[in-house]
């Protein structure tokens, strides 16, 4: 194991606020930019950051996220000490088979896991954000603090502050505090949900968390608190970079559309730092004689015959001729028929708007999300 | 279908395509911007089954082409039970006339001849087209030939398949000969350099071909011997190119650009695998114009497109105009740069030279890794 690091990448949750997307799949399985899946970036980041063990938590609808991650060498996680492992709850000999009750207890039911590997650090992530970062930099950081744990965080813009998990720090950086989306922020650092812990540290004080009956045995909840309690040594780090959480279609749909702008900080073209996916067999992306493009995103598979603009087109989505696709997001496979319009929209996989149907609106508030089959207008 | 094992041959040294085979055997072209032509023989053989496979290697500088194939794990073959091997055969650099297949397979004949297969299924590494090698080779054990050959058959062998070979046949589409496409008729019977037949028939082939002439090949023995063999032919239907020359490479990506002929060449029932590069979508920014044109992924796209095919990882700039032509991965059009029936090799850009412009029948060449 490099780095003498495991991470561990919680990925169980359903992700609700994406309504009809997680319904059949867990959030970090939704598709994003094209030809992603969101959990392609913490697991791409960890290969590209040299961290050569993953195990990622499942709960939710798993089976498809459970064989996805499985083929860890999309990610080049396959070579001989590495690999990605997948853990759903298990029966164990000495205690029932239980769901995952929180972000910790997820960890705390895969102790004999950890130890295995015997690390030196865990690395936690989550299964939900989009960006790219160098994880061996942040445990420098770590080393270098002689930190009990530390946690990335994001300048946020003040006024958003109370939607997050918010640090509070002295002047070195150490967190003095941590308040749960606070009414009143005394500070705009906001957790990214990525910590890294020195492992017989947590190991203590997520047995002792067991022990309480009140604790949620979460991460944010009571795991940092508990740090904070015993007065060990708590850092943010802080990163500068693109990071969203895409846990509503309004967010998904906006992490969509930042790909459009030419200095988006994301740069999925840099060759340095490649996002891992799965591979598909199919054709390039063609363009029909009618075609009109502008302003767009879009990857292998798909056919434009018609027009898009200002939209984002994943693998195998289709654009008939005379249809028009703007300011949207076609995910897999989905298939704009002749001359329908979609606008201001999200489309699910596969879904198929028929011929002359007219969805969504450029003056709407949000961002509609069309998960069912549309009738076409004869 | 463990019946057959494949043997993928290599036109080593017979075809020379202007700039491009410097750098590459021809197998290792690009291809419709995201293939190589070796991913159509292989798939073909993996889709059908097929996953004991000998890749003949005989060209110079076979860099690019062993590195993509690799263990050939992406091309769904059985990991376990199947296999890819790269055969090497010796090169005569003295005199290419020597460098036949016949050669490579003599100096591979214990390989051959520990294979547990039966019979044994070859098809060439510079012709594109999709063939069900299984429902061939039933065909063939039906029919109780000693050989069955693949054809196309064309209207156009005046002008195209130059340097290919001609079948000549009986009305019960028995092959009376194998002769050299002199381009003297319209109407001809390409032969596609495929075979199927026992593998014992075939080692005694290889073996007598050697006794007889150094220089020998596959299809001249077995021309040679034809009196005594059962040869029958099996026409093949849809697309199908022989890249000899890169008039041949161009048109046979544009021709492409023909939705209907590209979908029955790459379909989900029978996918073309290739490697993958982790490259991300193509971004289009505004002002671009994009029309019947295949582009690949990790591209940027300002300027022009028409009627082409783009690589990956492209770039074209601002007022850039890309009309027919070939682009291969990472090359450049820039800005206000008019570009017009060129093959645009890898890593070259043409920035400085406001234009340039080639006949449809005669094409451009732009080196590779050039800047213009």
């Amino acid at each position: 194991m490099q780095n003498n690091m495991l991470a561990m990448i919680l990925a169980g949750g359903r992700g609700s606020r994406l309504h009809d997307l997680t319904n059949k799949v867990a959030k970090p399985a939704v598709s994003y930019g094209g030809k992603y899946r969101i959990v392609d970036f913490p697991l791409s980041n960890c290969a590209n950051s040299g961290i050569d063990v993953v195990g990622v938590l499942t709960q939710y609808e798993s089976v498809l996220l459970n064989s996805y991650v499985a083929a860890s060498g999309r990610w080049g996680l396959d070579s001989k000490d590495s690999g990605v492992y997948v853990l759903p709850p298990r029966e164990k000999a000495d205690a029932n088979l239980d769901v995952y009750r929180g972000t910790a207890d997820a960890i705390t039911q895969n102790i004999d896991f950890i130890d295995t590997f015997d690390p030196e650090y865990l690395l936690i992530l989550s299964g939900d954000h989009i960006y790219k970062m160098d994880y061996s930099e942040m445990l420098s950081f770590h080393k270098e603090k002689n930190a009990d744990a530390t946690i990335a965080v994001i300048g946020v813009p003040m006024k958003e502050a109370s939607r997050f998990g918010i640090m509070n720090t002295d002047a070195e950086g150490k967190i003095v505090e941590f308040e749960e989306k606070p009414a009143k922020p005394k500070s705009n650092l906001a957790s990214m949900g990525i910590y890294i812990f020195t492992w017989k540290v947590l190991r203590k004080i997520l047995l002792a968390d067991m022990k309480l009956p009140d604790s949620h045995h979460d991460f944010g909840k009571d795991i940092i608190p508990a740090f904070l309690n015993e007065g060990r040594t708590l850092m943010a780090y802080e990163f500068k970079g693109y990071w969203k959480d895409v846990g509503t279609i309004d967010s998904l749909w906006e992490a969509n559309m930042d790909l459009l702008d030419r200095k988006n900080p994301l740069n999925l073209n840099d060759s340095r730092w490649r996002i891992y996916t799965e591979d598909v067999p199919a054709l390039p992306q063609y363009f029909g004689p009618e075609a009109v493009v502008s302003n767009a995103y879009i990857t292998q598979g798909c056919k434009v015959e018609g027009t898009v603009k200002n939209s984002v087109l994943f693998t195998n989505a289709e654009v008939a001729p005379k249809a028009q696709v703007i300011d949207s997001v076609l995910m897999p496979g989905a298939v704009v028929e002749e001359g329908a319009v979609v606008t201001r929209a999200l489309v699910a996989d596969g879904v198929r708007i028929g011929k002359g149907a007219v969805v969504g609106s450029a003056d709407s508030e949000n961002i509609l999300l069309v998960a069912k089959r549309v009738k076409g207008v004869e | 279908m463990a019946k057959a094992f494949g043997i993928v041959s290599s036109s080593g040294t017979h075809f020379q395509v202007k700039g491009m085979q410097e750098f590459r055997p021809i197998s290792a072209f690009s291809f419709l911007g995201r293939y190589r032509i070796i991913d159509f023989p292989i798939s073909n053989m993996s889709n059908s089954g097929i996953d004991r496979l000998h890749v003949y290697i005989n060209g110079s500088k076979p860099r690019s082409l062993t590195e993509h194939l690799g263990s050939g794990r992406i091309y769904n073959i059985n990991s376990k039970r199947g296999k890819l091997q790269m055969l090497f055969a010796d090169m005569n650099t003295m005199n290419t006339i020597y460098n036949t297949d016949v050669a490579g397979y003599a100096a591979n004949m214990e390989i051959i001849e520990r294979t547990h297969e039966d019979y044994v299924v070859i098809t060439p590494d510079y012709m594109v087209f999709t063939e069900n090698f299984e429902d061939l080779l039933n065909k063939h054990i039906e029919s109780e030939a000693d050989i069955t050959v693949l054809y196309h058959k064309t209207q156009n062998a005046k002008f195209k398949y130059l340097g290919c070979q001609v079948l000549n046949l009986n009305k019960q589409k028995g092959v009376l000969s194998i002769e050299p496409n002199l381009g003297n008729t319209k109407d001809k019977n390409i032969f596609m350099d495929t075979y199927v037949m026992k593998k014992d028939l075939f080692i005694d082939l290889v073996k007598s071909a050697r006794k007889l002439s150094s220089v020998y090949t596959l299809s001249q023995i077995i021309n040679a011997r034809i009196a005594d063999l059962d040869v029958r032919a099996i026409k093949h239907n849809g697309f199908f190119a022989a890249i000899t020359d890169l008039k041949s490479y161009f048109d046979a990506n544009l021709d492409l650009l023909d939705m209907k002929q590209a979908e029955d060449l790459v379909n989900p029932a029978w996918p073309i695998y290739t490697r993958t590069t982790d490259s991300c979508p193509t971004q289009y920014f505004e002002g671009c114009e994009v029309r019947n044109s295949y582009i690949s992924n990790g591209c940027i796209v300002e300027g022009k497109v028409e009627n082409s095919i783009v690589g990956r990882g492209c770039i074209i700039k601002k007022g850039a105009v890309v009309k027919n032509c070939i682009m291969l991965a990472y090359s450049e059009v820039g800005e206000g740069v008019y570009a017009e029936n060129q093959v645009i090799d890898k890593w070259s850009k043409i920035i400085h030279t406001k234009e340039v412009v080639s006949e449809a029948d005669n094409p451009g060449y732009i080196r590779r890794d050039d800047t213009l």
